[in-house]
């Protein structure tokens, strides 16, 4: 049998880098995966040091279309610790509300997308329709439906109502109760089990060496996650469980979105019964800051984000360093690929939540013959 | 134009992000489920660049992804559009300027329909491809 | 207090003041990073890297390396703070005792030309395009403008 690379990508718009895996296979084994990057590098933290404060908070937005809020959440308690800039009790609750909407749709997005790479297509569109209310939400509260631009510094930009309020509640008891059923579908389909139980095993301690972050950690039982370790924003004063599965395989990675999603659904109801009265963001707007340096972490979909940002005082930062929870997934993440077959890899980098492109190609190029040709990554996972 | 005639009746779509934040990628997504049923128009995701007649653009123009741009649309076969989706893909949105961009897909392929927005509705962008069919039938100048 | 923590207080090491909190913040020299590295893996083996940033201080005349590390059990950020030299700046290779360092290693290395000695893996182009490599230009030192 010949070994034949496999390029996956290198489309796959994993949040910061996309990337492009270079599968070395012995027939359906895999024996080596490598990892090439840089195709959605577009240099967003040096264009950062070339706006000012303000104008950074859409900039830094518009990393990630998925997580953006998490991404404004971080950029602006980070520039808030250098300036020591108090936020009002209700923005703080509102910037929780929009990002547990966030988590909410995020999750069920993957979750659909893997049904979609393990085949299962029907059940992609039923859960892509039932996260299309969660959206309606996200533009009922903020304006937009993926980019919401809902931050500035020191608050939020638009307060919420009573009508809203009871708009979200009523729409998300039916979300919930979609999501229990996923669950299920999930737990119990004879074919998705097939396809997810004892796959790409992480070990917890081989998690934590890899600097494995987010549901990719818990999945392997280790119980981490920034909202209880270095609570933000409101999360404090809400009470809520860290999910966290032992399997360390692809089901148990997905198990955990889905009971994270139930939790955030809880988190909604507790901040919009609890909200504080009171201002939304300071009266005038912030423009220079005094010198220092902040370490912002956020739970993000995904894991762990983190900002270092630097200043030397005035209306510019000096340096503003990002990592997101992809970066250390997909490619710490490597790890899981070993001893898998070829029709697993998607099904891995799936379970990784490495944010999601409809038009992930392979190349298949037959190192004999020096043909090759591009089928969708849903394909390869069928097993053509 | 024969062949013209025949796209207008199901053009297949192929998707290609060349450096979007997925905001306008998960829109892409949406705008081709049953919530906006895209098939009414003969709307089709198609499986492979060569197979597909309008190719859809979303996300900044990195250098890097301009080469396989560039390819991917040489694999498509004759008649063949370009969708821009997004401020990105337009002009390279809030990017621009940056070291590691062209910015706009139009710097490396003709570009037939411009969907503005940040990212744009799904609605927008299959009003997008419908429009540029009516293009294709003479409907519009 | 933490474990962590206390051990870095022990081994003499100089702490900056931060005003956020869980943040600990130690200055380290190039020479004994490993030694301080491999010293809090034993103290508490749930560490991970969080990030590695580079801040180029351009006046100043040095990059400064954060290695940013979360102590997973008593929930503590610790950041050590190395110096290196602007017109060659190196550091050693923390990767082989945290695997996980390894992509912060290269990100970094691409983007802010900072060396880490014993990593074998460096190259250019991780992330930037090869028409910014091929003029050696490291994008986020701050005498490149955008």
């Amino acid at each position: 049998m010949a070994l034949i690379e496999i390029p996956v990508g290198p489309q796959h718009p994993a949040l910061h880098e996309p990337i492009m895996l270079r599968v070395r296979a012995d027939g359906e084994k895999v024996v080596d995966v490598q990892v090439v990057t840089g195709y959605n590098h577009r240099g967003a933290e040096k264009l950062g040091e070339r706006n000012t404060w303000n104008k950074n908070v859409f900039l830094y937005s518009r990393i990630c279309g998925i997580c953006n809020t998490v991404h404004a959440q971080t950029y602006t308690q980070g520039v808030e610790a250098i300036g020591g800039i108090e936020v009002p009790p209700r923005a703080q609750f509102l910037r929780t509300l929009i990002m547990e909407l966030e988590r909410i749709h995020s999750h069920i997005l993957i979750a659909a997308v893997m049904a979609e790479v393990v085949g299962f297509e029907s059940l992609f569109m039923l859960m892509m329709r039932d996260r299309e209310p969660v959206m309606m939400l996200k533009e009922l509260v903020t304006g937009n439906r993926v980019l919401s631009d809902y931050y500035t510094l020191g608050g939020v930009r638009r307060d919420i109502d009573e009508v809203r309020k009871d708009k979200i509640l009523k729409v998300l008891e039916r979300v919930e109760e979609r999501v229990k059923y996923y669950k299920k579908v999930f737990t119990e389909d004879f074919t998705l089990n097939k396809r997810l139980v004892g796959v790409g095993i992480i070990k917890a301690a081989d998690a934590v060496k890899y600097s494995l972050v987010g549901p990719t950690l818990r999945g392997s039982g280790v119980k981490s996650d920034v909202r209880s370790d270095d609570p933000y924003a409101a999360y404090g004063e809400v009470p809520f469980k860290v999910i966290t599965y032992d399997g360390g395989d692809c089901l148990s990675r997905m198990l955990v979105r889905f009971d994270e999603t139930l939790q955030s659904i809880e988190i909604v109801r507790y901040v919009l019964t609890h909200l504080p009265q009171g201002p939304i963001a300071p009266k005038t707007p912030i423009r220079m800051l005094p010198a220092g340096e902040a370490f912002s972490r956020v739970e993000a979909p995904r894991g762990e984000l983190i900002y270092h940002i630097v200043s030397k005082g005035g209306d510019k930062p000096y340096r503003v360093k990002v990592r997101t929870p992809s970066f250390h997934n997909i490619i710490n993440g490597l790890i899981a690929y070993k001893e898998a077959k070829i029709a697993d890899v998607p099904v891995i980098l799936t379970s990784f939540d490495p944010c999601i492109s409809c038009t992930e190609r392979v190349l298949i190029i037959d190192e004999k013959s020096g043909n090759s040709r591009y089928i969708r990554l849903k394909d390869l996972g069928r097993g053509v | 134009m024969f062949s013209h005639k025949v796209i207008r009746y199901s053009p297949w779509l192929v998707h290609f992000n060349t450096g979007a934040c997925n905001g306008c990628d998960i829109e892409v997504l949406a705008s081709l489920t049953p919530y906006y049923d895209p098939e009414r128009f003969g709307v089709k995701l198609a499986p492979n660049p060569r197979h597909a007649d309008v190719m859809v653009v979303t996300g900044a123009v990195t250098k890097k992804a301009a080469e396989r741009l560039k390819r991917l649309y040489d694999q498509m076969p004759s008649p063949k559009f370009v969708v821009a989706v997004g401020a990105c893909a337009i002009s390279g949105g809030v990017f621009s300027g940056s070291y590691s961009l062209v910015s706009g897909a139009d710097k490396v392929v003709p570009v037939s329909m411009y969907v503005p927005g940040c990212p744009p509705r799904p609605e927008a962008i299959l009003y997008g491809v419908v429009r540029l069919l009516s293009k294709l039938d003479g409907g519009m100048d | 207090m933490s474990k962590v923590v206390e051990f870095l207080r022990n081994i003499g090491l100089v702490q900056r003041e931060v005003k956020q909190a869980r943040r600990y913040v130690f200055e380290v020299s190039p020479e004994r990073l490993r030694e301080v590295v491999s010293g809090l893996i034993k103290v508490d083996e749930n560490i991970y890297v969080s990030t590695i940033s580079a801040v180029d201080y351009i006046s100043e005349g040095f990059i400064e390396v954060n290695y940013c590390l979360w102590g997973i059990n008593d929930a503590v950020m610790v950041v050590l703070k190395v110096k290196a030299p602007r017109d060659s700046p190196k550091v050693p290779t923390i990767h082989d005792l945290i695997p996980g360092a390894l992509n912060s290693e290269l990100d970094t290395y691409d983007l802010v030309g900072v060396v880490f000695e014993g990593n074998d893996k460096l190259r250019r182009g991780f992330l930037v395009p090869s028409e910014v490599v091929s003029q050696g230009i490291y994008p986020l030192r701050k005498d490149f403008k955008v």
